[in-house]
């Protein structure tokens, strides 16, 4: 009897430390809420906390990593630098070649990029347009294998094995497409693709359209602005076209607004044969 | 950029490639270093065969060749380090591999690091020498030679 009873104790004294030890843990993760301005329930025993202001914006530390250079932004187009399989350097800087420059971020392992390493074998079979150059991106030998890289590469095609260039283009993964228009020193498009033609189609398109740019067809815009340049050069756009601050096209409410009522609509049969025509 | 005991912080607007010619025959493999401001072609000849003729105005070439060391000590590799303070006086229409109208050039034989270079520049218009020589000298202070690097030794590194 006297043993049960000590083991009863035992059980309650061992229950009592673990009840306190999550409450300790539940008042530390209140706090740490409390501290980040999103906090539940009145910790009062806090000093130096003013709870008239709870709508006040607390300040969170966030890390973003380090900042880009000034002349660094969402199209430019830095050099790339690196080694080839074969362990010599290379540098290529496509914003400085004058013509367009297509990057093919791949690497050895992705079942997608066998295709390209396969289409690469045959140059002329790429339909790029003339004058594109084709520079195949892979990681640096920190990441790969440059042997393997090497039995990929067909003779003649420029690889450049460099880390740095995937984070500078901040490519999410492969492949990744990206051409740079050397004219402007810009980005003018990315993204991915199942087969080549399909990049080759995307080259071509971009290459009328630098062309038209060329031409001065829309001269002054602001190719390659980012952020609050961006912004600004489409305010003038606006202005420009008479749509100034406060104008309600800016504010449609309802399918009408976008369109115009739905009698004035153009049936999408009748727009397909006027514009055939 | 770094190899083959060649370095470059390549200023802005240049590109690079800095790699080993394979000897044919009874010749060595010697180094060869391109730069420019222009889209380098894949073959390019050792001194500018195949790109010159894409220059603009406003470009620059530069090639940096490695001799033999059997060339070690000659007189003709007496100037010791690389020229890295070129004038637009150095520069002549006539000092030139292929000759490209309008285009000038210099050549320069050296040795630095015990080992016997020439270095090659070309502007893509000599009457624009001015604002082009010092694109050239901002290329030039970025370089360096070091060393001829050991041969990598063979079999796999776990033999």
């Amino acid at each position: 009897m006297v043993a049960l009873v000590v083991v009863l104790a035992l059980v309650v004294v061992l229950l009592a430390v673990l009840v306190a030890g999550l409450l300790r843990s539940h008042a530390d993760i209140l706090k740490a809420l409390h501290d980040l301005g999103v906090g539940v329930g009145e910790p009062s025993d806090l000093p130096g906390h003013d709870h008239g202001d709870a709508s006040r914006p607390v300040a969170v530390p966030l890390t973003m990593g380090p900042s880009l250079p000034p002349d660094r932004d969402a199209t430019s187009a830095p050099t790339i630098a690196g080694v080839t399989p074969g362990g010599d350097a290379l540098a290529v800087a496509p914003a400085g070649s004058g013509g367009l420059t297509l990057l093919a971020f791949l690497s050895t392992g992705c079942a997608s990029c066998a295709g390209f390493w396969e289409a690469f074998r045959d140059p002329d079979g790429l339909a790029l347009p003339g004058g594109t150059r084709l520079v195949v991106v892979t990681k640096g030998p920190d990441r790969e294998i440059p042997g393997e890289v090497a039995g990929l590469a067909s003779p003649g095609l420029a690889v450049v094995m460099s880390s740095d260039a995937w984070t500078d283009y901040e490519v999410p993964g492969s492949p990744f497409f990206v051409l740079v228009d050397g004219a402007s020193g810009r980005r003018i498009g990315e993204g991915v693709a199942n087969h080549f033609r399909q990049v080759a189609e995307l080259v071509r398109r971009a290459e009328v359209d630098a062309t038209s740019f060329a031409a001065g067809a829309r001269a002054d815009r602001g190719i390659g602005l980012d952020g609050p340049a961006r912004e600004s050069d489409n305010d003038g756009e606006l202005r420009a076209a008479g749509i100034l601050p406060g104008d309600p096209s800016l504010y449609p409410t309802s399918l009408e607004d976008l369109y115009g009522p739905p009698d004035a609509r153009m049936p999408a049969t009748d727009r397909h044969v006027r514009r055939a025509g | 950029m770094q190899a083959h005991g060649i370095g470059v912080q390549l200023p802005s607007g240049f590109e690079g490639r800095i790699f080993k010619r394979q000897g044919s025959g009874p010749e060595l493999p010697c180094t060869v270093a391109h730069f420019a401001t222009f889209g380098l072609p894949d073959e390019v000849g050792d001194f500018g065969g195949g790109a010159v003729q894409l220059m603009g105005d406003t470009d620059v070439f530069a090639s940096l060749f490695e001799y033999g060391p059997d060339s070690v000590g000659a007189r003709l590799f007496a100037r010791q380090g690389m020229p890295r303070e070129l004038s637009t006086g150095d520069f002549k229409p006539y000092v030139l591999r292929r000759g490209m109208p309008g285009q000038s050039g210099t050549q320069w034989f050296f040795t630095e690091a015990g080992r016997p270079f020439t270095l090659y520049v070309v502007l893509g218009s000599h009457a624009r020498r001015t604002s082009l020589v010092p694109r050239a000298n901002a290329l030039l202070a970025q370089v360096s030679v070091g060393p001829a690097p050991l041969a990598a030794p063979v079999g796999a590194p776990w033999n």
